[in-house]
């Protein structure tokens, strides 16, 4: 096993100390002063230094994708300083009288007039020694806990060094003060920093500060060892997710925009393995940081033999997208951009994609589309049901039955997407099973590249098909689409109600996707565009071994191949 | 407001003769009782009474946050006889405001203090215990206080606290006051502090007797004191240092009533002047101004007493028995003495730069004294009061 640490990224990043900064000047006011200071303590700078820490593992009680716990050993004596500015009591006589019984107090008359110095204390040379408890789930983020005072000593230079007397009180005070800080105010710093990263529920609270949420996000990345996908995908309430719902909600965020970050070499090499899964052929293309794994949980397995592990990610991805807070780090942990929904397109536009193109391919099979849709129907909203129904019917009616005509429609995906969300994984399946052919996927990669999203979406829902080998497979997707059906809503929840306008848009197969991206805050989108943009850049510029995304690759297939694999990117 | 315990005590300086303004420590409490009062915060309710001239009790309680309360005794070796009727006590004597000084007296020899039976001194020195306890905190305040001379007192007062270091502490003071000078020297276990006060007053020695009647021609007729006060903190190593002056005008004085007075701390740099004035027979203004020549940083406080006076209702005249016997009239009284006004309420006020602003209100309503006092602070508007307290006591 193997842990990279990644303490560069840390030093490196001005808007992580900015937020550190702020961070600390909050703990630190928090805790009731000591009456020698007499104004908040600003942290004036804060260097984290070059020299890391040193990490011992001791004990790893429980290792998954999705949760760690772990006991380490930590030195650290490096270069790292803090300097604070406050304000201090110069009269020792005013400091003493502070919280002494009136009663029995002396009551001097102005000897214990006071005198406020501005005080800058630099805090170096700490020296850290510890033992660790590291506990993380992605449901209750991360949890850090000291099993003993870490603080071993450090060396407190401030305006007073002149004098002694002062200058060991301060020694005193601050080492204190400081123990305390370690105690009890990091893990609780560390806990609200990991909700922040994975919780859309917390985050959503803190929706305000969204530009500062991006920043903690961009830096937490690094800080966060952890950052691979989930194993067992879990939806924002904790529901088990299928593979099946997980492939079709992993891509709904794909929208339009989606393939302005993946690269096109790498949905080839995806296409190529999922292909290579379907034929059962031992070629598997190598992709670089990436790890596969077996699945370990059975549920799982029933429902969808085989699925990409790279949806989970992808899917947790998406739904944090649809969320207007979003969790980037967690899908550049994942893989490098491919985790990235770029825009925020609900599961919704995603699913509709895929649905096009089995309207246009399996139109033989219609009758049995039309039947799933209408017991996916059900359980939607009944306004929506509506719009669906008559949308399909209009659509089905449109597109024409040939292949090429498939691809010319693919580029409008968008309206279809927003049309029909639900039905669209259903309809797909039945073609799937219908017509498998297997070079499909590969040649419609090939495709430009606004198609690729809708055709990378296909691909994957292909693989479960593939499993899924005859109707009773088919039947046991049936839950799987309600599920399915009850996943937009969730979205629904979190994506404001512009959507339902824009559904009510989208019958017209005109309408492009734009309206749609307009919808949503414009503003919105145009950041997580950046976002997007910025971590794919990132992405691409850091091939670190980044192994989350395909690592829960089939257990099937690939029973060699070490089944937990879990890495540590940066702690 | 005094607390009722407070009162009792200072009823006992009177009786044993205690002159307890002549300390260095009391040099500016003109200005503290005009600028730094007091302003309770909730409600508190006191029930005292001097059940008898040697012993008084009081219970309190009060509403901050929760529920509260003391319980106080009181036992002096003097008997004391104040007004102790909250409906008769006379305002003046709990209500602080400008303190007027007052001519040095001669202090008693010691041997006026002597009394002999069957060849034995048999005289005791006054004494005074009092004790308070706090509920639910269970803090306990204990005083001591015992005349040694004519010339001396010892107060020991120690408060107990398990949440104070070493479970509580204790405070010895020595006082000494010859009327022209006064020393007082203490000790408190806390920090193991050590202070030595000295106040000097100008002017004619009152030991010697006074010679020459006041110069009321003067611009000015007054006295100047200056002292000094001293600590170190043995333990922690930490000292304080002060000086100060005060100019006060005498009641011969024929005009508006003032004192100005000037503390220096030279270790810290501080310099605090303050000035009052009694500007007329119910007004007293004060202002205060510090600065302290190391860090330039400077405070002015105002403040303000007005006093709200009533006339007392005047005697119904009832014949007199002798009149009616003779089957006259009452005489008509030549020059009747105007009857001394009746006070009704104090209202206190001070304002400092940073526009903080303390109001108090004391009076009587029927049998009760009542202080309510408000904390106001003008920077922030949306919730200016910080702090409303009532204060009500009764005693019998």
């Amino acid at each position: 096993m193997a842990f990279n640490f990644n303490w560069s990224p840390l030093t490196a990043d001005a808007e992580f100390y900015k937020m550190a900064q702020q961070m600390l000047t909050t703990a630190l006011n928090k805790s009731p002063k000591p009456p020698i200071i007499v104004d908040d303590i600003l942290v004036n700078e804060l260097n984290l230094g070059s020299v890391p820490p040193e990490l011992e593992i001791l004990e790893i009680g429980d290792l998954a994708e999705d949760r760690f716990r772990g006991i380490f050993k930590m030195c650290y004596s490096g270069d790292a300083f803090l300097t604070l500015k406050t304000r201090v009591q110069a009269n020792p006589l005013n400091t003493y009288l502070f919280s002494k019984p009136s009663f029995t107090s002396p009551q001097p008359l102005a000897a214990s007039s006071g005198l406020t110095i501005p005080l800058q204390i630099t805090l170096s040379e700490i020296k850290l020694s510890a033992f660790i408890i590291l506990v993380f789930s992605r449901q209750k983020g991360l949890t850090l806990v000291f099993r003993n005072d870490p603080l071993e000593s450090l060396k407190v230079s401030s305006t007073f060094d002149s004098i002694p007397f002062v200058r060991d009180y301060l020694q005193k005070e601050i080492e204190m003060q400081l123990r305390t800080l370690m105690m009890d105010e990091l893990p609780a710093i560390i806990h609200r920093l990991s909700l922040r990263l994975w919780c859309p529920e917390y985050r959503a609270q803190e929706a305000a500060e969204l530009a500062e949420a991006e920043k903690l996000e961009k830096e937490e990345v690094a800080v966060d060892p952890l950052a691979s996908p989930p194993q067992d995908a879990v939806d924002a309430r904790g529901n088990v997710l299928d593979a099946n719902e997980i492939s079709t909600l992993s891509l709904d965020g794909g929208g339009s925009e989606i393939h302005s970050l993946f690269s096109q070499k790498n949905l080839l090499r995806l296409a190529a393995l999922t292909d290579s899964h379907r034929t059962l052929s031992l070629f598997t293309p190598s992709i670089r940081d990436a790890v596969f794994r077996a699945w370990a949980s059975p549920s799982e397995r029933d429902t969808a033999g085989t699925s990409t592990p790279a949806t989970p990610s992808l899917q947790r991805s998406a739904s944090s997208v649809a969320n207007s807070s979003t969790t980037y780090t967690f899908s550049r942990g994942s893989d490098d951009g491919y985790g990235h929904m770029p825009s925020r397109p609900s599961l919704v536009s995603l699913q509709s994609a895929t649905t096009g193109l089995s309207l246009g391919a399996g139109r033989h099979s219609r009758s049995h589309m039309r039947k799933k849709k209408n017991r996916v129907v059900n359980l939607r909203k009944p306004k929506t049901t509506d719009d669906m129904a008559s949308e399909s019917g209009s659509e089905s009616a449109s597109v024409s039955a040939s292949e090429p005509i498939i691809s010319t429609r693919i580029p409008e995906e968008p309206e279809d997407n927003i049309i029909t969300p639900p039905r669209s994984p259903s309809g797909k399946v039945r073609f799937r099973t219908s017509s498998i052919d297997l070079g499909d996927s590969p040649h419609k990669f090939r495709l430009s590249a606004p198609s690729r999203s809708a055709l990378s979406s296909k691909a994957i829902p292909e693989q479960v098909i593939l499993d899924s080998t005859s109707a009773p497979a088919i039947e046991k997707d049936e839950p799987i689409i309600y599920s399915r059906a009850r996943r937009p809503s969730l979205k629904k929840r979190q994506s404001p109600p512009e959507k339902a306008p824009a559904i009510h848009l989208t019958p017209a197969p005109i309408l492009s996707s734009e309206p749609v991206s307009e919808s949503r805050g414009i503003v919105e989108q145009a950041w997580v565009l950046k976002m997007a943009g910025e971590i794919a850049k990132r992405a691409h510029d850091e091939k670190a071994s980044r192994e989350g995304f395909w690592s829960g690759s089939t257990a099937d297939e690939r029973e060699e191949t070490p089944p937990p694999a879990y890495q540590a990117k940066a702690l | 407001m005094l607390e009722f315990m407070d009162y009792v005590q200072h009823s006992f300086y009177k009786a044993s003769h205690w002159n307890t303004e002549n300390s260095y420590s009391q040099l500016t409490a003109t200005a503290r009782e005009l600028l730094e009062f007091d302003t309770p915060r909730g409600l508190r309710l006191n029930l005292s009474s001097l059940s008898s001239p040697n012993f008084a009790t009081s219970y309190a309680i009060g509403s901050v946050g929760l529920v509260d309360g003391a319980l106080s005794y009181l036992y002096t070796s003097l008997p004391l006889f104040p007004v102790s009727q909250s409906g008769n006590i006379d305002l003046h004597d709990v209500i602080r405001g400008y303190r007027q000084i007052q001519e040095l007296r001669k202090q008693e020899e010691s041997w006026m203090w002597e009394e002999w039976q069957g060849g034995k001194r048999i005289d005791k020195r006054n004494t005074l215990f009092y004790g308070r306890l706090y509920l639910p905190q269970s803090t306990l305040e204990a005083l001591y206080l015992r005349r040694l001379s004519p010339t001396q007192q010892l107060k020991l007062s120690a408060v107990s606290d398990s949440r104070l270091k070493n479970g509580g502490t204790i405070l010895a003071l020595h006082q000494y006051d010859t009327g022209k000078y006064s020393t007082e020297t203490l000790y408190s276990t806390d920090g193991g502090l050590v202070g030595v006060r000295g106040l000097y007053n100008f002017g004619p020695d009152p030991r010697k007797g006074i010679t020459e009647p006041p110069r009321t021609e003067d611009r000015f007729y007054g006295r100047f004191s200056a002292g000094a006060e001293m600590y170190y903190g043995a333990l922690n190593k930490s000292g304080g240092v002060s000086f100060g002056g005060r100019f006060a005008t005498l009641p011969a004085h024929k005009g508006v009533p003032l004192t100005a007075t000037l503390t220096l701390n030279p270790l810290m740099g501080n310099l605090s002047t303050t000035y009052a004035v009694k500007a007329g027979k119910n007004l007293a203004l004060c202002s205060k101004f510090d600065f302290n020549v190391y860090s330039y940083e400077s405070d002015l406080m105002l403040g303000c007493e007005l006093w709200r006076m009533k006339a007392k209702a005047k005697k119904i005249q009832e014949r007199s028995m002798a009149a009616k016997l003779e089957w006259r009239l009452d005489e008509v009284e030549k020059n009747p003495l105007p009857e001394p006004e009746e006070v009704t309420g104090v209202l206190k006020a001070r304002v400092d730069q940073n526009w903080r602003i303390g109001l108090l209100w004391e009076g009587r309503i029927k049998e009760l004294l009542f202080t309510l006092a408000s904390s106001i602070d003008m920077n922030r508007p949306d919730q200016p009061f910080r702090a409303v307290g009532l204060e009500v006591q009764y005693s019998s």
